[in-house]
């Protein structure tokens, strides 16, 4: 007969069986309401479609040539539409590990889910997965329509683009845990998220380059890694001029992503301490 | 024998009671409001670093030595682009929080199952949605002059500059149009059962059709008639003259007949649809599900 651990048995693969079913349960929410699934893909456009049409009104016959000052390029739909994709998994890691949190606390099932033996960072990784992965395939969708409606076109090396990419999603990961912490504080998700969701996507540039900021401001987007992650992304897609050379932009990133994923995780882990003495996990 | 003083029952349904069931559902959600403190921060934030994004893609746009603004000045008639979106974005933000509160109404109620229990109340439904949204037109208008000021503070743009009187008549014009809008869609989210959807669909149509981040000159004709059919634009467009080109109630009467016209028909059409749902909610019995 052979031996086989059992189910209850807390083990790296029921670690990883834990990390499915809550990816699974994401899933069925998010095929349960179809118009929303829809809705991912038209989303965007509908947020580029104005931007678009801002540009449009900026436009002289010789095209844009005030934003290629800044950009290097006159290309600025392929500029913001690089730029939203990469912001928009900002997004999921925020809304994954933040609102998830706070819609359990709001069914009240947090802290009986917490009782289970699952460790935490299942929980709140676990929340993520299927949201990266809808916006992944949310972001194939919008560079086809990108490039039907507003001629989007990449000329660099898209597997280049796809390794800066990850270890700035790595870094997203442990600011998320981070940002988990305070909702867990102060019970409230929604503006939290939204507003930090904005400020990071604004301030890291993806919507127009980081040099057009008032020099009181630019010091801000320079203190954020996101933006050389944004920056080396475009530079490699689309060729724009870059802050840095990007060499030494993904090195800013590796170290963010050094930094960032212990240091988020302990923050977690020392507030979700804080709230069980206190007994508030339960309280919405 | 002692004599009696025949009062109306609290249970008996009469105007004192619905007025009354109203107040409640008014002062239920002041509660809620005041609970959440972040509300603090959104009111003081959002103005502020909303219309961030779109100014200084506007100024990227531009150039470093203004070299794209004349082509923007053409199509907008002015070349202060902050002032032309700080107006269209402080419209599309207030019509924004309507469709978040008042759409959310019912919905919330749905998804905490107190929706079909409340519902058998002997009040009259509508107040339901109307009370909350009370207390939410209280506290978006407060948003709004928040706004205002932050404006003038941060952006050095006074709104209502131009003239006061007109501004508040324009504000005034569109309020029924917007909170019809509101609860129209307030009545499709527990049609549909998706809420978030919804909102992003109904706000993106605005955002896209009514001008609110650049000039409607731009946009291809069959976008423009569609525009001509949203209340929004005509008080974008006379909020925009009036505030930053010092426009005088001749100049916007066009503009401003329009706005009356939509705040007599989409406020009825929201109701009709608010009273469809809850004869279809309640022959489907679908009231309880979501």
């Amino acid at each position: 007969m052979i031996q086989t651990p059992p189910l209850a048995q807390i083990t790296w693969r029921s670690h990883l069986r834990a990390l499915r079913a809550i990816a699974k349960k994401d899933y069925y929410h998010f095929i349960r309401y179809p118009l929303n699934a829809i809705f991912r893909v038209v989303q965007p456009i509908i947020w580029l479609t104005p931007i678009y049409f801002l540009g449009q009104s900026f436009k002289t016959d010789a095209g844009n040539v005030g934003f290629a000052n800044y950009a290097g390029t006159a290309d600025y739909v392929s500029f913001i539409l690089v730029g939203s994709m990469l912001s928009s998994y900002i997004g999921s890691v925020l809304w994954g590990m933040g609102y998830a949190l706070k819609n359990e606390m709001d069914s009240g099932v947090l802290e009986s889910n917490w009782l289970t033996p699952t460790p935490r960072f299942a929980f709140l990784v676990g929340q993520t997965v299927a949201n990266i992965l809808f916006t992944t395939l949310m972001n194939v969708g919008i560079l086809g329509l990108g490039w039907l409606l507003f001629d989007f076109s990449i000329t660099g090396n898209v597997l280049q683009a796809l390794l800066v990419l990850l270890p700035m999603l790595l870094a997203l990961y442990g600011f998320g845990f981070g940002f988990a912490a305070i909702v867990l504080l102060m019970r409230e998700a929604n503006t939290l998220i939204d507003v930090s969701d904005y400020l990071l996507s604004l301030f890291s540039g993806s919507m127009f380059p980081v040099q057009a900021l008032p020099v009181v401001l630019l010091p801000i987007a320079l203190a954020l890694p996101l933006t050389y992650g944004f920056d080396a992304v475009r530079g490699i897609l689309i060729k724009t001029t870059t802050l840095l050379p990007i060499p030494y932009e993904i090195t800013i990133l590796l170290l963010f992503m050094l930094i960032m994923v212990p240091t988020g995780y302990l923050i977690f882990r020392w507030v979700e301490r804080r709230c069980q003495r206190l007994g508030t996990l339960g309280m919405h | 024998m002692q004599a009696f003083t025949l009062l109306p029952a609290l249970g008996q349904p009469s105007l004192a009671s619905q007025l009354r069931a109203l107040l409640t559902m008014a002062r239920k959600e002041w509660t809620i409001f005041r609970r959440y403190p972040s509300w603090i921060m959104s009111f003081l934030i959002w103005p502020f670093i909303f219309p961030l994004g779109a100014i200084f893609t506007a100024r990227a746009l531009s150039g470093r030595d203004g070299s794209s603004l004349s082509a923007f000045a053409l199509l907008a008639g002015t070349t202060d682009y902050v002032g032309f979106l700080v107006v269209g974005l402080a419209m599309y933000m207030w019509l924004n929080i309507t469709l978040w509160d008042v759409g959310f109404q019912l919905r919330n109620e749905q998804m905490r199952g107190t929706l079909e229990s409340n519902w058998l109340c002997p009040v009259w439904r509508f107040s339901i949605m109307l009370g909350p949204s009370l207390t939410k037109m209280a506290t978006s208008t407060l948003f709004l002059v928040m706004a205002v000021f932050e404006y003038r503070l941060l952006f050095g743009i006074w709104v209502v500059g131009g003239n006061i009187g007109l501004v508040l008549l324009i504000l005034l014009l569109v309020i029924p149009s917007i909170y019809g809008i509101g609860v129209a869609f307030g009545s499709l989210v527990i049609r549909f059962q998706e809420a978030n959807t919804m909102v992003f669909l109904v706000r993106g149509i605005f955002m896209i059709f009514t001008g609110t981040s650049y000039p409607l000159a731009i946009l291809p004709d069959w976008m423009q008639r569609v525009a001509a059919w949203l209340p929004l634009t005509y008080a974008i467009r006379a909020m925009r003259a009036v505030s930053l080109n010092g426009a005088t109630l001749r100049d916007i009467l066009p503009d401003l007949q329009m706005l009356a016209l939509f705040a007599l028909v989409i406020p009825l059409a929201g109701y009709w649809l608010f009273q469809f749902t809850e004869r279809r909610a309640r022959r489907t019995g679908s009231l309880g599900k979501y």
